[in-house]
């Protein structure tokens, strides 16, 4: 997939970083899952960089008490659709993109049809449940998936691939008991976003995932990183079952 | 035996720390499990979505050795 002249000026002070693969950028196709404070700033970079095609589904309506966090929105959007919102955004940003927004609320049902065909499901959700929804799509179409979660001043991601990795299930099985609304420090889902991106490009041009069996923690209080090993877990709901065709 | 239970987010007031702002000192008797200490202190498992030491996932199984530095991660799931 060649680029053109346009393309060529727009990304011109990436095309030259080490590794930099533009071509596959254009070709990649990515969904976004919710587009607030994690899926907001990932589907932003994802945009700019070039990803070709980026499907981002949020059902939610942008709210006062969001706006702390959630960067593309103004006081203005209150009440309007969080998907349509960003989808204009990014297109503003990049027109060289396809964006498609999607309304749908994610459900056991569609989380699959949601994700078909993309090359890669970043999350971008609010709730461990639908995260658990998703993770299982991400297994039964063998599309991996980048987890990204905040609470307070802890934010944490990873990369699930089974079989050749653990899934979210072997790490976090059942629905947690996380008060709501959660508290968030205000930049802390930029940070985890934005590493959401890095990953995530990195991953669609290269195919690597260093985080993979690994959960990355940042403390934002103390500003720290650590990061925590952890293995596949024997008997997991989702990917201890048998393996799917096209795995 | 000596051990410090750390902990963030809203598991941070229930650890109740006394060593500095996430860490609590236990003095415990012999070996025991993560969950029979958390059952010691009063402090349900329920409230522990994951549990880490030394950079490597535990489970409520594990038995700490002296001086060990135990985290217990809260449920994170906001976006």
């Amino acid at each position: 997939m060649s680029l053109s002249t346009s393309e060529i000026e727009r990304y011109q002070r990436q095309l030259t970083v080490d590794g930099w693969n533009q071509e596959r950028l254009k070709s990649a196709r990515a969904l976004v899952v919710g587009v607030g404070g994690l899926g907001g700033v990932s589907a932003t970079y994802l945009a700019a960089a070039g990803v070709g095609y980026l499907r981002i589904c949020d059902s939610d309506r942008v709210e006062l008490s969001n706006l702390n966090r959630q960067i593309l929105f103004t006081t203005e959007d209150i009440g309007k659709p969080k998907a349509a919102l960003v989808a204009q955004r990014l297109s503003a940003q990049n027109p060289e993109i396809k964006i498609e927004p999607l309304s749908d609320k994610l459900t056991e049902t569609n989380a699959s049809e949601l994700a078909s065909g993309c090359d890669l499901i970043i999350d971008g959700l609010d709730n461990h449940a639908d995260r658990l929804k998703l993770n299982k799509a991400s297994f039964d179409l063998n599309i991996p998936f980048l987890y990204g979660a905040i609470n307070e001043w802890l934010g944490q991601l990873s990369f699930f691939h089974p079989p050749e990795t653990a899934c979210l299930a072997c790490l976090l099985p059942e629905e947690l008991q996380d008060p709501k609304p959660t508290p968030v420090f205000g930049p802390l889902p930029g940070a985890i976003g934005s590493l959401q991106a890095t990953l995530a490009l990195r991953y669609l041009m290269t195919g690597e995932h260093p985080v993979s069996n690994t959960l990355l923690v940042f403390r934002a209080d103390t500003t720290v990183f650590e990061t925590v090993r952890f293995e596949r877990r024997p008997g997991c709901g989702v990917c201890g079952k048998t393996v799917p065709s096209g795995h | 035996m000596t051990i410090f239970l750390r902990a963030g987010g809203q598991l941070r007031a229930m650890l109740k720390p006394d060593i500095d702002h996430y860490t609590r000192k236990v003095e415990i008797d012999g070996e025991k499990t993560i969950g029979e200490i958390l059952k010691d202190i009063s402090l349900d498992p329920a409230y522990v979505a994951l549990i880490y030491v030394d950079g490597v996932m535990k489970d409520l199984s594990f038995r700490p050795s002296d001086g060990q530095t135990i985290t217990l991660q809260p449920p994170v799931s906001g976006g």
